[in-house]
């Protein structure tokens, strides 16, 4: 069974309808800003994946209430059909995630080629050095 | 040998190669809008010093023609990331044009579905307004138009799929030819450079070669292979090949199962194209995987809302005091059917059940409201049906929800290649600013290496000048001249 068929089995089975859709937009989000080599915005999405991820953690000091367990329960759940929602545009996000990096290693070469040009004489640059001298160059 | 007739012929060989440079920068410049051009910079090559008893004498400089400035590796990267462009671009028209069909604000016409869920409500809810009168023969006949509007739009919605795959698969066929006539040409550039060029760049030739290559990058997902003598295998992405050795491989299409397939060499390559990119591959993909499965959902929903709607009648007692007469299997051709039975009902097959959808019963009166053997004032069949709205009957789900969550995932799947198609045309353009950056005429270095090369002719000139001027002095050694 696929991530998107668990997910829509899920909520099936949590009779929930697909109104929200908040991870998928911040998934979608980050794509775009992937794509756009947007570092500013994706860092910014890091910091709020990251504080939606703090705010899930227990909070081990204080006593059982169970009506805030049942409304954790129920948060869980929203967020775990949230995350199954998102799991076409996290494959979509992985695969542009793969070519950024193919496309970053293309110019990281790129740029290796521009400052070998500016290091070295133009000349050298062009594919021509000049050969070493040799007894009798004058 | 050191002689002065030598340094002569050094001198006239560095003008020749300074005037050879200045051509290549003046081709440059003149070709500086030209697209697809790359820039060219002249090659120096230091002749073979001659070596006189133990002495080497040096023998000038020769410019052996021009090298474009390109990056095999950039280059096919941008090709690559263009045939995924393309691919997500061309897919994207089809969901979007599938999307159209789902929007309730597109309207109920012929050529456009309506709003099936406002449909959907609309149907089930006739039922429930004939519970309270259930022999008002006005909500009988409400029950019936909304039964028509809802098979209708249905059924509009099918042939719209069905009618925009066959426009892709036209689409798919007419990319063939577009296909062939650039392995053509790709394959006999790569037999001109393999016979001209086969161990430098060839130039010219090499751009088309290229600009053929980034077109063919636009039709059809490609993986471009270099062989020796400076020649080019290109591929499908599943490894079929189309140009090699010189010799390109025509795609040709054949019709199998009512659709266009694709073979190389008698090989049918529709599957390995499917998931391949370029234009092709976006059209096989909407055709052959979204298509279908919107249709397939679609056929879901008609056949067990039928079957269903249908059952119920005809187990209940109608105006008329009549019960249906189920003739086995099913309800194939029982006597109280609102809607026509699914074309698969036999088999228990759901296809084509969305395009065969209407409704086939025309006196209202035969609707069975009331229950079995109950007087024809009984409501509780017509509660019964009702109720289907509630109950999970299209693979577990109530028809609303079974057809709110499929245009949803239609909906996340619209959304997510739109995504990566933004992804893929930023890439090809940030791809294409570091080629442009590399290959394309920069006039600013043109003219400092035009400038330069001046320089560089100029002191050859002078030296020929010294030369020219010392040989005039040793030719009049001993004699009064205006040189000694």
């Amino acid at each position: 069974m696929t991530l998107i068929e668990e997910g829509l089995q899920g909520m099936r089975e949590l009779n929930l309808p697909l109104e929200s859709i908040e991870i998928r937009e911040v998934v979608a989000e980050a794509s775009r800003a992937l794509a756009s080599l947007d570092a500013d915005r994706l860092e910014e999405l890091a910091l709020a994946c990251r504080a939606l991820n703090r705010n899930r953690l227990p909070n081990a000091s204080s006593a059982p209430d169970f009506n805030s367990e049942s409304a954790e329960r129920e948060r869980d759940q929203a967020l775990l059909r949230q995350a199954r929602e998102a799991a076409g545009g996290m494959r979509a996000f992985g695969r542009i995630l793969a070519a950024t990096r193919a496309n970053l290693v293309v110019m990281r070469r790129m740029r290796q080629v521009r400052e070998g040009k500016t290091e070295y004489s133009e000349a050298q640059a062009r594919g021509w050095a000049p050969p070493e001298p040799g007894y009798g160059d004058n | 040998m050191g002689t002065i007739s030598t340094a002569f012929s050094i001198m006239t060989q560095a003008l020749d190669a300074d005037q050879a440079a200045l051509n290549v920068v003046a081709n440059n410049v003149a070709n500086a809008n030209t697209p697809g051009y790359t820039t060219e910079t002249p090659n120096f090559q230091q002749n073979q010093p001659l070596d006189v008893g133990g002495v080497s004498y040096g023998d000038g400089v020769a410019e052996t023609g021009a090298t474009s400035v390109r990056d095999r590796v950039l280059t096919e990267r941008l090709n690559q990331q263009q045939q995924v462009a393309s691919s997500t671009g061309s897919r994207l028209a089809a969901l979007n044009a599938m999307q159209t069909l789902f929007t309730p604000d597109s309207g109920s016409s012929s050529a456009t579905a309506g709003d099936i869920s406002s449909d959907l409500t609309g149907f089930f809810n006739s039922f429930s307004s004939l519970e309270s009168n259930p022999t008002n023969n006005s909500l009988r006949e409400e029950v019936l138009s909304s039964a028509s509007t809802l098979a209708a739009d249905v059924s509009n919605a099918a042939a719209s799929l069905n009618s925009q795959r066959s426009a892709l698969d036209q689409e798919a066929s007419g990319v063939t030819s577009q296909v062939n006539s650039l392995t053509s040409a790709i394959a006999q550039l790569d037999q001109q450079i393999r016979s001209t060029s086969p161990n430098a760049d060839a130039g010219v030739l090499e751009d088309q070669r290229q600009q053929d290559l980034s077109k063919l990058s636009q039709l059809i997902g490609i993986n471009q292979i270099t062989t020796e003598n400076n020649g080019i295998s290109v591929t499908t992405t599943s490894g079929q090949p189309l140009v090699s050795e010189g010799q390109s491989f025509q795609l040709t299409t054949g019709t199998v199962g009512g659709v266009t397939h694709f073979f190389v060499g008698g090989a049918d390559i529709t599957a390995q194209l499917d998931a391949g990119g370029g234009q092709l591959g976006g059209y096989l993909t909407a055709r052959d995987q979204d298509i279908p499965s919107v249709l397939g959902s679609l056929d879901q929903l008609a056949y067990s809302v039928s079957t269903q709607v249908n059952t119920l009648n005809n187990t209940g007692t109608d105006l008329n005091g009549a019960t249906g007469v189920i003739v086995p299997p099913a309800t194939v051709a029982s006597s109280l059917n609102i809607f026509s039975a699914p074309p698969g009902l036999a088999t228990g097959s759901v296809s084509g059940s969305a395009l065969a959808m209407s409704v086939v019963m025309t006196d209202p009166s035969q609707i069975a409201a009331a229950g079995a053997g109950q007087a024809t004032g009984d409501n509780s069949n017509a509660t019964a049906m009702a109720e289907v709205a509630n109950q999970a009957v299209v693979n577990g789900e109530t028809p609303s929800n079974f057809y709110a969550n499929f245009v949803s995932e239609l909906g996340a799947t619209v959304s997510s290649v739109q995504t990566e198609n933004t992804a893929a045309n930023a890439s090809v353009t940030q791809l294409q600013t570091q080629n442009d950056a590399l290959s394309s005429v920069n006039l600013n270095d043109e003219a400092s290496a035009m400038s330069t090369l001046e320089r560089s002719y100029q002191a050859a000139s002078q030296v020929f000048n010294m030369l020219n001027t010392l040989m005039a002095s040793v030719l009049n050694l001993g004699e009064q001249s205006t040189v000694s």
